[in-house]
């Protein structure tokens, strides 16, 4: 065994690597700042990746069927839009709002599904065409106006002002606490919403038949046919969940900054794909995988905050979440090659 | 030692591997073998599924880039660690599983050419034109007709084996290695294969020749090595009898392969076609199932076996036609519906379309079958699907035994019997098996027609086969197709290979 050490190496960090990655950011920065390491910080934290947790989950469906969706964020994006606008301009009651915005995501949804499967586009091309045109539609729902209460209304030909706004029954999704008692503040509402939505996922991929034929369909869809799995039925609901998921986290956007701002869904896109393809590496699963995707979310959200505690400036944030980012993936993946 | 000195041939050459040895996680697949090959002749090694043959055939051709032991030519040692160093040593390759050394996206032509690409030879612009004019030139040139202008993954199986060696050719071999050539050839196509391989001889170029048919072995080899778990554990010089080589291949005396059939009565038919068409390849077949018979298909590749199960399988959309089942007219548009009723078909490319190959075999077996082995809320069983996959894997003996281990790690044949094995604990009412011992050992053969015999107690099975003894061994009744028809259709107790040949080649109609 002349290569063991170096093969356990390789193992341990193909394993371990973004596990390792991550606790060696969560220790730096509680040296670095005060702040870090306290309970309330640490939800804080959750409450911050909640939303990117629960978009990226959608995408891990269409990456489970080997597909990709990108229109993920503009979908997210609809929903904050649709819902306050619902519910500010129109006066829906919020229930209602919520109804027709999870309606309207499982109908962009299906539309994906139309144009990959009957029009055979390609996914991430199919899914691109609808980011577009979800984002042309965010725009139109308000002619480009954010929703806030007290605005003009822009579909109103004497431009009165809009009579609704957001209930606090609403509001209760993204800023609410339950289960707060003593000292305690209580767990965020929208970190429950993420787990509830990550626990289901889990069970779904790993332990249920369903899930066991997504990832026949994404390993080989020919195969999996053959064996009597209904494909095109599997990659539609992949879709669809991923757009519904999408939309859910576009709900509790809405509610916790209570406004519906334009393209407010947008930078969910790129760090959903990447907590995504994060989770392959986690645990040397080297498929996607909830668990590795929450993982995935909470690294980009950890270092997030944490770039934000020790007062880098913000445009040089980017620039060093990049080189993180390269440098996880870059580990995990690098030594995935098979022994040969 | 200037080898050249002491040959009388201005060719001659001779490669040596010595001690090699490989291992993968938990496994020796080959341990310390030496082999020998020299211009001129052909060296057959055998032996059963997950012996050892891949794994010496993908060291000899560089594809692995750790394993112990040295490998020489003409005593010079060469180091073989990449595709290219056995390239550059004039050593050529056609795999077992042909799809992994093509692009599947590029062209007939763009194949061919592939490596002069890689080296640059080809020159930086790459001209279409010229290249499939070349390609026409060249593969007249060497008698070899393939579609150039042809898509790589459009192509069935054979064509894209004659593809390989077709480039081995053009490239300047000096030593050959055909990893079960004739697995997926009818009779006729291997014909031509053995022809080519005499050819290839008097050209002076040294061959290694794996299969699973030893009457083939018999027909092209030298000599002949044995390999047994990884070691060899004989070889000869000239080809001893059959039975010798099977004794040394599974370590216990060759037994009748096919199982002996008492004249039965059949039951109520099952499965009925009726004139089926697809395209130009299925043009209006005919046939009727009854329950405890088996029918085999035969014919030349291409013929439409495959598309014919496929089509009753709703894998492929029938142009027109109407399936039966129990006098039941069915519609199925998916394969989906077959199986639900009862139709199960084991498909012919056990990569493409049988295999999930980053999957346990475990998860492979139980797909088709998973709301069976699953409780309320779809949620599986462990146990029940851990159960279900031993017990078909031990059906088809498997080895190694181990369901855990992902379905690419396995060697061909063994991933053969996942593909079969998966479907034989189910209780169909019709079987549709496509090709089913294509590159399985003659031991797990026996095993396999024992199955399928005992399945068709209570189901009608067909089995479509390019090889007519194969046919005439298992079927009760059997079909020849040509062109998409079925040409001749004969009881076992009056079938002649002979005659089922000249109809499958279209010398009789
Ligand atoms: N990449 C791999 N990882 C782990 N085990 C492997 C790998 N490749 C081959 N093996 C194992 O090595 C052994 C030899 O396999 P090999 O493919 O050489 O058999 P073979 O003689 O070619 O069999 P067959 O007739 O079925 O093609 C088998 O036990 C196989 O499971
Ligand atoms: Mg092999």
């Amino acid at each position: 065994m002349k290569t063991g050490v170096r093969e356990q190496m390789a193992n341990f960090l193909l394993k371990y690597g973004v596990i390792t990655a991550l606790l060696i950011l969560v220790v730096l920065f509680s040296l670095t700042t005060e702040a870090f390491f306290t309970v309330d910080n640490l939800f804080d934290i959750l409450r911050a990746v909640s939303i990117l947790t629960i978009v990226a989950i959608g995408v891990t469906f269409s990456v489970v069927v080997n597909g990709i969706d990108v229109s993920v964020g503009a979908v997210t994006g609809l929903a904050v839009i649709l819902s306050t606008a619902l519910m500010v301009i129109w006066q829906f009651p919020w229930y209602w709002a919520v109804v027709i915005c999870l309606l309207a995501g499982a109908v962009i949804g299906l539309l994906n599904s139309f144009l990959i499967l009957k029009l055979r586009i390609p996914d991430l091309l199919a899914t691109l065409g609808t980011l577009y045109l979800v984002q042309g539609l965010q725009m139109w729902i308000t002619k480009g106006d954010a929703v806030y209460k007290g605005m003009t209304n822009p579909w109103s030909p004497t431009r009165e002002i809009a009579k609704g706004f957001v209930p606090k029954s609403f509001l209760m999704l993204g800023q609410g606490y339950v289960l707060r008692f003593g000292n305690f503040r209580g767990v965020p509402v929208p970190v429950l919403v993420m787990l509830i939505v990550a626990l289901v996922a889990w069970f779904l991929l790993e332990y249920t038949r369903f899930g066991r034929a997504f990832y026949a369909v994404g390993g080989n869809a020919e195969a999996a046919r053959l064996a009597g799995i209904p494909v095109k039925r599997y990659r539609t609901m992949a879709y669809v969940i991923s757009a519904l998921l999408a939309t859910l986290g576009g709900l509790v956007l809405a509610s916790r900054i209570g406004s519906g701002a334009v393209k407010a869904g947008d930078p969910y896109l790129l760090d959903a794909v990447a907590s995504t393809y994060f989770g392959f590496a986690v645990l040397g699963v080297r498929r996607p995988n909830v668990w590795g995707t929450v993982l995935g979310a909470i690294f980009v959200g950890v270092m997030l905050n944490g770039l934000t505690m020790l007062n880098v400036p913000w445009y040089i944030q980017d620039v060093v979440k990049g080189l993180v980012l390269i440098s996880a993936l870059g580990v995990s993946f690098a030594i995935r090659k098979e022994s040969r | 030692m200037g080898a050249g000195q002491t040959c009388p041939r201005f060719n001659m050459a001779v490669l040596q591997g010595k001690s090699l040895r490989k291992t993968f996680p938990g496994v020796v697949a080959l341990d310390d073998v030496d082999i020998q090959l020299s211009s001129g002749r052909v060296h057959a090694l055998v032996g059963a599924n997950g012996a050892g043959k891949s794994t010496l055939v993908k060291i000899l051709t560089g594809y692995y880039e750790h394993y112990e032991g040295q490998v020489f030519i003409d005593g010079r040692p060469v180091s073989l660690r990449s595709p290219m160093n056995a390239f550059s040593n004039g050593i050529e390759v056609v795999h077992q599983e042909v799809d992994i050394e093509l692009v599947p996206s590029l062209t007939v032509a763009e194949n061919l050419y592939l490596e002069a690409f890689a080296t640059g030879h080809s020159g930086t612009v790459v001209r279409s034109r010229q290249l499939r004019k070349k390609a026409s030139e060249d593969l007249a040139r060497i008698g070899f007709p393939l579609p150039v202008d042809a898509k790589v993954d459009e192509l069935p199986l054979h064509e894209k084996q004659r593809l390989v060696i077709a480039r081995a050719l053009l490239r300047n071999v000096k030593f050959l290695i055909l990893d079960e050539p004739t697995a997926s050839l009818s009779l006729l196509e291997a014909d031509k294969l053995f022809d080519l391989v005499e050819d290839l001889k008097n050209r002076d170029v040294g061959i290694l020749y794996i299969s699973q048919r030893l009457d083939e072995v018999a027909r092209v080899a030298d000599e002949v090595t044995v390999l047994r778990n990884g070691k060899v554990v004989a070889h000869f010089d000239f080809v001893p009898q059959l039975e010798e080589i099977v004794e040394a291949m599974l370590d216990s005396p060759q037994e009748e392969l096919f199982p002996k059939k008492e004249k039965r009565d059949f039951g109520d038919v099952v499965l009925k076609v009726e004139g089926l068409k697809w395209r130009n390849r299925v043009k209006g077949v005919d046939f009727s199932v009854r329950r405890g018979e088996i029918l085999a298909i035969t014919g030349l590749t291409g013929a439409g076996k495959t598309e014919t199960l496929k089509l009753i399988f709703g894998a492929l959309k029938p142009d027109s036609g109407e399936v039966f089942l129990e006098g039941r007219k069915l519609k199925i548009r998916e394969p989906f519906d077959a199986i639900k009723m009862g139709i199960y078909l084991t498909p012919e490319e056990r990569r493409k379309e049988g295999l999930i190959l980053d999957k346990p075999a475990r998860e492979n077996i139980s797909l088709p079958f998973l709301k069976k082995l699953s409780r309320s809320l779809g949620v599986i069983s462990k146990t029940q699907e851990v159960q279900y996959a031993k017990r078909s894997a031990e059906k088809v003996r498997l080895t190694p035994m181990d369901v855990e281990r992902q379905a690419q790690y396995f060697s061909g044949g063994n991933q053969q019997k996942i593909v079969v094995g998966r479907w034989l604990s189910g209780n169909p009412k019709v079987l549709l098996m496509d090709e089913p011992t294509q590159g399985v050992d003659i031991g797990a053969k026996r095993e396999i027609y024992q199955l399928i015999t005992e399945i068709a107690r209570n189901s009608a099975v067909v089995i479509a086969t390019s090889e007519i003894n194969e046919a005439v061994g298992i079927g009760d009744r059997i079909l020849v197709m040509r062109d998409g028809k079925v040409v001749y259709e004969v009881d076992r107790s009056e079938a002649n290979t002979q005659e089922l040949l000249s109809y499958a080649a279209g010398v009789k109609s």
